[in-house]
């Protein structure tokens, strides 16, 4: 069900992604404030490969669960445990396995880039290759979860519930995160939805890359553990528990490293190279106070457009938000709202514009470097293209569930 | 001898299963695990195949303690009333029997027909009766390569046809050496096949041996008439 319906949902918005960047692109797109978005990137493949994202929070942890609880509810593990395999090495099989499927259900998105090649499009393989790696990621947090699940729990459908609890529960995490700020915003940058959305701009952080991975490895090693019908309770809790502050040590240990790529065309993550040049030569710690609340669109600017870029340039940068409200509102008349503070090596300085260029400005008159000329070769401009998806609704529709069809009754036949 | 279990023990809460439970199991008989129901043979078998933990108690052979590691390669248990594997034929079952579990691939045709098997071939397991399925799980079993096979109710679900032919088929089998400890809760049943017998109640052994040792041991444990009757010994020891 998964591999068939996949087909239809990357279809739908490989063709509204394809519909929507045509008309921008009939739009004089190649301007240069419109440039960005008119990345492929961003325009057809984080929209496109989104139906990966939905598959594996809706479809995914149903087929975990299903090949890890249902040897447990046939009687199958019984069985099977008798071989002497180590339960590890049988998690492990499955979870090759999984990940070996989801690579199948995600080919109508790599078919897609072949339709977009065909129609004339502009593909940068590092980005396309960082957004793959972050589905496969994706994936694998949910396979890891929902094998968890499946072997602390009796029942699948008790799996599936806990499952989706805790997916629902990285969202509230994300939206707590996004109204109270502080730890809860550090927490939510973790939470599969924005590693994913991370992968979409083509960025990759090492500490997230890494917390990803502890997290599989920690379900994967929960499950494992759990499988061992035959080992006493009470040391599967005792297991469980070290593995927990195992896991919970290195993810701590990873929030601390600050390596990241960006993969992106568009350098959608990064100031221009001449703007990193030159921050670069300013090794005083920055510590930046920003007055604004969680929910002001003007501290989303400040972050998403020049912060969240600074911090890849000067690891050593401080930010530091400063509101008494979650939405701002009613701190507009309050005496140093809106006020972003500035302090490098004991010299202070205050500006309340939150674009990029203008944290750039003041950080260059603190630190007394000169601001590098603007190369108007380092623009990205864009690819604009205005085509129809032609003949994406025949194999997404058609060809795709059909296939997938064929070989399942193939397959059936094979194993008789 | 096989392998000897002592002092096994398991406790579901306030609930001994097992108490205090020991036992030989000698190489090539048919060993028979009597008791009614609830009164711990499955539970007895799943600590021994090492698939539920017990509470105490150590498993020997050849002089030293058989850890829960070391069980997959001195018995398996199949289990009773489960369907697994249910999308897949009986036959990927059995070839996965002889693939995954390493079981002894001359004896596919052979266990095939004993266990009359072939129409069943094809169909898949989730589809069988219980029958159907209780003859594939003796096929699994059959095919496994451990000296000691344990079977939990191996005439459960089979008519009466059914059962003559899977006791002569599993009495073969043992007649070439392979040890069979099966739980049967239908005394009668027990007592034709079996060689010799463990009487378990409420979670406890109340006697072990053949018809005749376990007759001797009810005359000095309750002092009534010898009789070789397996009922009636169960019932004067438990």
């Amino acid at each position: 069900m998964l591999l068939f319906g996949m087909g239809p949902l990357v279809g739908v918005s490989f063709i509204s992604a394809v519909r929507t960047y045509a008309e921008v692109s009939g739009l004089n797109g190649t301007a240069a404030g419109v440039g960005e978005a008119l990345s492929p990137l961003a325009g057809v493949w984080a929209p496109t490969f989104s139906a990966c994202e939905l598959a594996a929070v809706f479809l995914l942890p149903f087929v975990a669960i299903r090949l890890v609880a249902g040897d447990r509810q046939s009687g199958a593990l019984k069985l099977e445990l008798q071989q002497g395999m180590s339960s590890f090495a049988r998690i492990t099989a499955k979870t090759l396995v999984l990940l070996a499927g989801w690579l199948v259900a995600m080919l109508p998105s790599f078919s897609a880039i072949l339709l977009w090649k065909s129609y004339g499009g502009s593909v940068y393989t590092p980005e396309l290759v960082t957004l793959t790696g972050g589905h496969v990621l994706n994936a694998g947090l949910t396979i890891g979860l929902a094998a968890a699940m499946s072997s602390l729990t009796e029942h699948p459908s008790t799996a599936a519930i806990l499952t989706l609890s805790i997916t629902v529960g990285t969202w509230i995490v994300n939206f707590f995160g996004a109204v109270q700020g502080g730890w809860w915003e550090r927490a939510a940058g973790y939470t599969p939805a924005a590693m994913v959305a991370e992968f979409q701009h083509g960025l990759v952080r090492l500490d997230t890359v890494l917390i990803a991975l502890v997290l599989i490895m920690t379900g994967l090693g929960v499950a494992a553990l759990w499988m061992r019908l035959g080992v006493a309770v009470h040391r599967r809790v005792y297991e469980s528990i070290g593995i927990g502050v195992l896991a919970a040590g290195s993810i701590f240990a990873c929030t601390f490293l600050t390596a990241s790529w960006d993969t992106s065309e568009s350098r959608s993550n990064s100031f221009s190279e001449a703007d990193e040049r030159a921050l670069r030569q300013i090794h005083t710690p920055l510590r930046i106070e920003a007055h604004l609340a969680p929910e002001d669109p003007r501290r989303l600017d400040l972050e998403h457009h020049a912060l969240s870029k600074l911090r890849r340039v000067m690891p050593k940068l401080q930010v530091q938000y400063v509101s008494a409200t979650s939405i701002g509102l009613f701190e507009q008349t309050s005496a140093g709202y809106g006020e972003i503070w500035y302090d490098l090596a004991g010299r202070r300085t205050m500006s309340r514009v939150t674009t990029a260029e203008g944290v750039l400005e003041t950080i260059y008159s603190l630190a007394g470097v000169a601001p590098p000329p603007e190369v108007e070769d380092a623009i990205f401009r864009g690819h604009p293209l205005a085509v129809a998806s032609k003949g994406a609704g025949t194999i997404f529709y058609g060809v795709w569930p059909g296939l997938i069809l064929v070989s399942a009754i193939l397959a059936r036949r094979s194993f008789r | 001898m096989l392998f000897e279990v002592n002092g096994l023990s398991k406790r579901f809460g306030q609930i001994a299963a097992l108490a205090d439970v020991s036992f030989q199991v000698r190489a090539g008989e048919v060993l028979g695990l009597i008791g009614p129901n609830g009164a711990g043979k499955s539970t007895l078998f799943e600590c021994l195949a090492g698939v539920l933990p017990s509470d105490s108690g150590t498993m020997r052979a050849g002089g030293r303690t058989i850890g829960a590691r070391q069980r997959p390669s001195l018995l398996f248990y199949v289990p009773d009333d489960i369907a697994p594997w249910a999308a897949q034929s009986v036959r990927w079952v059995l070839d996965f029997t002889i693939g995954f579990l390493r079981g002894r691939a001359a004896l596919r045709e052979e266990v095939i027909a004993q266990l009359d098997l072939h129409p069943l071939l094809q169909q898949s397991i989730g589809t069988l009766s219980k029958g159907q399925r209780k003859r594939v799980l003796l096929g699994i079993g059959l095919l496994t390569s451990q000296p000691a096979l344990l079977i939990d109710e191996p005439f459960e679900g089979l008519d009466l046809r059914q059962a003559r032919d899977i006791a002569a088929a599993l009495r073969a089998h043992a007649v070439r050496g392979r040890t069979l400890f099966l739980s049967i809760h239908q005394i009668s049943d027990a007592a034709r096949f079996c060689d010799r017998f463990v009487l378990l109640s409420s979670g406890r052994v109340c006697g072990e041996g053949t018809i005749q040792e376990l007759a001797a041991l009810a005359v000095a444990h309750s002092g009534s008439r010898p009789s070789a009757d397996l009922e009636e010994v169960f019932l004067a020891l438990t």
